[in-house]
C-alpha cells in the first residue's frame, strides 16, 4: 500500500538520522492512512540519544602515478594468424587485377630484363608467398604445408630485402658463388657486396637489416632501461623509504589529482622525462590502514590509514633519475604487468592489478 | 494539325515511360544473386624504413620491395618536441650560409635558445663597421647522419623490429 512503501522510503533514506528502536517501530507499522505517515513525520525528527563522543577518523589522500610506455612495436602473430595472413595474400593472386608491369617499368630496359627473370623464379610479381601462380594449372595448390616458412614475417621481409639486393642472376649462375653480404651500419652508408656470376665479379649493394625486436636491453635484462619489452606496456615502479615497491605517490595538499599527479612525476623521475597525465579522473584507488601499532605511536590517531588514487600519465621521451627525488625514493624499474605483481605486496596488487593493461 | 509541345497530362506519361524505373525491393531474396568482383590493383608487400630504422610491412601498389624514407614524422620537430637536436636544426646544404659567415661574422645568426649571449650587442656592430670575423661559436649545423645517430640516443625507444603488419 501507499503508507507502506513511503514509509519504507523515508526509512531507508532517512536511517542514518534516526536511532534504532525508531527505525524498528517504523518499518514494523503496517497503517495505512494518513494519520500513520504523519507519526511517521514526527518520529523522524524524535531526538534520538546522543552516543558516546566518536572522533572523527578519516584517511588521508594521497595520488599516485601509474606512468606507462605503450608497447613501441606491434605483437607477435599467432601461428594461426600467421597462416591466415598467407593463405590471404595467396587468395589475393587471384582476385585482384593483373599487374601492370609497363605502366612502371620501360620495355627492354635493364629493369624489364630482370623482373622477367626473376618473375620466370617465383611465378608472380609478390615476392612474400613462395613459389605460387594464381592462374594455370597449378592455381589450385595455394595452401602452404604445416611448418612452411612463407608464414614467417622474418622469412618475408629476408625475400623482400633479397630481391632488393640481387638481380636474379645469382639464381641462375651454375657455378657455385660465395655471397658475401656486409651489413650495412647504424649510419646508413651503403656498402658493397660481391658476387661471381658466371665468372665476372659483380657488385651490388646491400641493405641493411632491420633492427631486433628482441633488444639489448632484453637480453642483458636491464629493468631500468625503456628499450625493453617492446612488445609490452612498461609502467614505473619505484621503492619507497620503507624498502617496498609500488607506483611513485604522496599525499594531496590544496591541489587537484591531476596537479598532484604532474607534481609527483617530477619529484619522483625528475624533469628529464616527457609525460603526460592523462585526464582528471583516477582510474583506480587503493586504501591502506595503518597497523595498530603504528597508529598507537603517530601523532594523529585519528588518520587510519591513506586512500591512494591513481592517475593514468604517459611517457613519450626522457629517462627517470631519482638522483633529486623528494619522496625518499631509492630505486626505479621499468616492469611489465607480470613482473610487477613479482615485486609488489598481494594486498597492493589486488587493489592495482585491473588498472594495468593486458599487452 | 497537333501542337508540337503536348498537353501536360501527355508529358508526364511520356516522362514516366522514359524515365528508368527504379522499384524498391519488396520481397526477401534468398538465392544467390550474382555479384560483381570489384576491380582491385595489384598490391605488393613492401618494408618501409624510416629516418630513425624502425621499420614495417605494408601493402601498397608499388613494385619496389623497399623504401628508404629520408623526411618522415621521426625527423620532424613537430612530432619530436623533446627532442633538442631537430629543434636546432641548421641546414645548410649549399654551404651558402658558412660563406655568409664567413664574410659577415655571426652578427646576424638569430638568438639560440642554449647559448646564453653575454656579448654586448655592440659587440655585433663593430664586426659588421670593420669588417671582421667574429670568433666561432660551437657549429649548430651538424649533418643528417649525425643527427639521425644523435636523435636515436635521445628517444627511449631506439630499437625497433619489424612489425607485423598484415
Amino acid at each position: 500500500m501507499n503508507g507502506r512503501q513511503t514509509t519504507r522510503r523515508l526509512a531507508l533514506t532517512a536511517s542514518q538520522y534516526i536511532c534504532r528502536p525508531c527505525r524498528d517501530t517504523i518499518s514494523r507499522s503496517t497503517y495505512s492512512t494518513a494519520a500513520a505517515v504523519q507519526t511517521d513525520n514526527q518520529s523522524l525528527q524524535h531526538i534520538h540519544p546522543v552516543a558516546s563522543a566518536t572522533p572523527q577518523t578519516s584517511y588521508a589522500v594521497n595520488a599516485g602515478v601509474v606512468l606507462s610506455r605503450p608497447p613501441m612495436i606491434t605483437r607477435d602473430l599467432h601461428p594461426f594468424e600467421s597462416a591466415y595472413f598467407l593463405y590471404q595474400r595467396r587468395l589475393n593472386e587471384r582476385l585482384a587485377l593483373p599487374f601492370t608491369r609497363y605502366f612502371y617499368i620501360k620495355k627492354n630496359t635493364p629493369a624489364d630484363l630482370e623482373w622477367k627473370r626473376k618473375l620466370r623464379q617465383r611465378l608472380t610479381p609478390a615476392r612474400d608467398i613462395g613459389r605460387y601462380k594464381g592462374y594455370g594449372d597449378e592455381a589450385w595448390n595455394d595452401e602452404a604445408l604445416v611448418g612452411a616458412p612463407e608464414r614467417e614475417i622474418q622469412w618475408q621481409v629476408e625475400r623482400l630485402l633479397e630481391d632488393a639486393e640481387q638481380t636474379g642472376k645469382e639464381g641462375q649462375a651454375e657455378a657455385e658463388s660465395e655471397i658475401e653480404h656486409k651489413e650495412g651500419g647504424e649510419k646508413a652508408e651503403k656498402s658493397v657486396a660481391t658476387t661471381t656470376v658466371g665468372g665476372k665479379v659483380v657488385q651490388h649493394e646491400s641493405f641493411e637489416r632491420p633492427m631486433p625486436r628482441i633488444t639489448e636491453a632484453d637480453l642483458k635484462g636491464d629493468v631500468q632501461s625503456l628499450n625493453r619489452q617492446l612488445q609490452r606496456t612498461l609502467y614505473l615502479v619505484v621503492k619507497d623509504k620503507s624498502g617496498q615497491w609500488m607506483f611513485p605517490q604522496d599525499r594531496i595538499t590544496q591541489e587537484s589529482l591531476h596537479t598532484a599527479a604532474e607534481r609527483i612525476i617530477v619529484q619522483s623521475g625528475g624533469i628529464n622525462m616527457n609525460t603526460w597525465v592523462v585526464g582528471r579522473v583516477p582510474i583506480g584507488h587503493q586504501q591502506y590502514d595503518f597497523p595498530s601499532k603504528v597508529l598507537q605511536a603517530s601523532p594523529n590517531p585519528n588518520e587510519l590509514g591513506y586512500k591512494t588514487f591513481f592517475m593514468k600519465a604517459r611517457i613519450m621521451a626522457g629517462q627517470a633519475n631519482l638522483k633529486e627525488n623528494k619522496l625518499g625514493l631509492s630505486d626505479f624499474k621499468w616492469l611489465t604487468r607480470e613482473e610487477i605483481e613479482k615485486e609488489v605486496r598481494k594486498d597492493y596488487w589486488r587493489s592495482v592489478k585491473n588498472m594495468l593493461a593486458d599487452r | 494539325m497537333s501542337s508540337p509541345i503536348p498537353s501536360p497530362g501527355a508529358l508526364r506519361l511520356l516522362r514516366r515511360a522514359i524515365a528508368p524505373q527504379i522499384s524498391l525491393p519488396t520481397h526477401q531474396v534468398r538465392h544467390a544473386t550474382l555479384l560483381r568482383r570489384p576491380k582491385r590493383p595489384y598490391t605488393f608487400t613492401q618494408l618501409v624504413t624510416l629516418s630513425d630504422g624502425s621499420t614495417f610491412l605494408h601493402r601498397t601498389t608499388s613494385p619496389a620491395p623497399v623504401y628508404k624514407s629520408t623526411k618522415d614524422q621521426r625527423n620532424t620537430p613537430l612530432w619530436n618536441p623533446s627532442s633538442q637536436k631537430l629543434l636546432n636544426v641548421e641546414e645548410d646544404e649549399a654551404g651558402k650560409l658558412a660563406a655568409f659567415r664567413a664574410k659577415f661574422g655571426r652578427g646576424w645568426d638569430a638568438v639560440s635558445t642554449d647559448e646564453t649571449s653575454t656579448e654586448q650587442p655592440i659587440d655585433h656592430l663593430l664586426d659588421l663597421i670593420s669588417g671582421q670575423q667574429s670568433k666561432a661559436a660551437g657549429p649548430k649545423s651538424t649533418g643528417k647522419k649525425a643527427q639521425a645517430a644523435d636523435a636515436k640516443s635521445s628517444e627511449p625507444a631506439l630499437a625497433k623490429g619489424v612489425a607485423g603488419k598484415k
